[in-house]
């Protein structure tokens, strides 16, 4: 079974943030919820690199354990959703999640949350496919018409990867042998030196 | 005198109504989604998988 995952390749990330544009247009995202983001590492110094930022859909998913009303759930090909119905916006989730993609609509005064918006890897929720519903609380269904995600699948230097797992990791290894060694954005020798 | 005591019993009924318990315990199961399903996953995962396949060979293989 498939495993849908995201990847970014800082070596070809160029932070156009068309990423960002396409997710928001395609999915009617409300002013203040950015369910994608790009980070820009060493901004303004030579060799700064850029990723783009959203939801992981991680296997083990840190947001669905400490959900205290199991709004969470993981479809058959590893997408981490949830139900806007049963989250009460305890922002719980966001406190849990290492890439800080849990996001929350400002509906009143006094810091007042919202119900939590993140990104859905373009798959909905669990109202009708591509309903009117569906649209307006979790944008479009993009999954279940045979598509993949728009962020990457508009990338125009194709550094944002998404898709099964296994095929992005031969991309990711074959790019990685054609410009002969690992790149040193992250891992252990950037985090603690070589050294270390 | 007869008024009095059937008003007791009939009270006394109603006090002892309020105690009963029902057998219905709603149990909590931790980390088990409460919402409805999705409708997406009941589709075949598998032909899905292939429709994605297709269409990630078709936009996002390295030219």
């Amino acid at each position: 079974m498939a495993r849908m995952k995201f990847l970014c390749d800082a070596e070809r990330c160029i932070e156009c943030n068309s990423c960002v544009t396409a997710c928001k247009n395609e999915h009617e995202v409300p002013w203040g919820v950015n369910r994608r983001r790009v980070v820009t590492l060493n901004d303004g110094v030579p060799g700064e690199k850029s990723i783009s930022v959203a939801c992981m859909h991680c296997t083990d998913a840190p947001c669905a354990a400490v959900c205290p009303v199991d709004c969470f759930y993981t479809t058959d090909d590893g997408i981490v959703l949830h139900d806007k119905d049963l989250c009460i916006g305890c922002g719980y989730c966001f406190y849990a999640c290492p890439f800080g993609a849990p996001q929350y609509p400002q509906q009143s005064a006094f810091g007042v949350r919202g119900k939590m918006d993140k990104c859905t890897f373009c798959a909905g929720g669990p109202l009708a496919d591509n309903s009117n519903k569906e649209y307006e609380k979790y944008g479009r269904n993009r999954i279940a018409e045979g598509k993949l995600p728009l962020c990457a699948e508009m990338c125009s230097t194709k550094a944002l990867l998404a898709g099964d797992g296994d095929m992005i990791a031969d991309i990711y290894r074959q790019r990685v042998l054609k410009r002969g060694g690992r790149p040193q954005t992250w891992g252990w020798e950037s985090a603690y030196g070589a050294s270390g | 005198m007869k008024t009095l005591v059937s008003t007791m019993a009939g009270l006394t009924l109603l006090f002892l109504g309020g105690c009963y318990e029902s057998p219905n315990v709603t149990t909590y199961e931790p980390g088990v989604y409460k919402g409805p399903k999705d409708p997406l996953m009941m589709g075949k995962a598998d032909q899905r998988a292939e429709t994605l396949k297709k269409r990630f060979e078709l936009v996002q293989m390295d030219r």
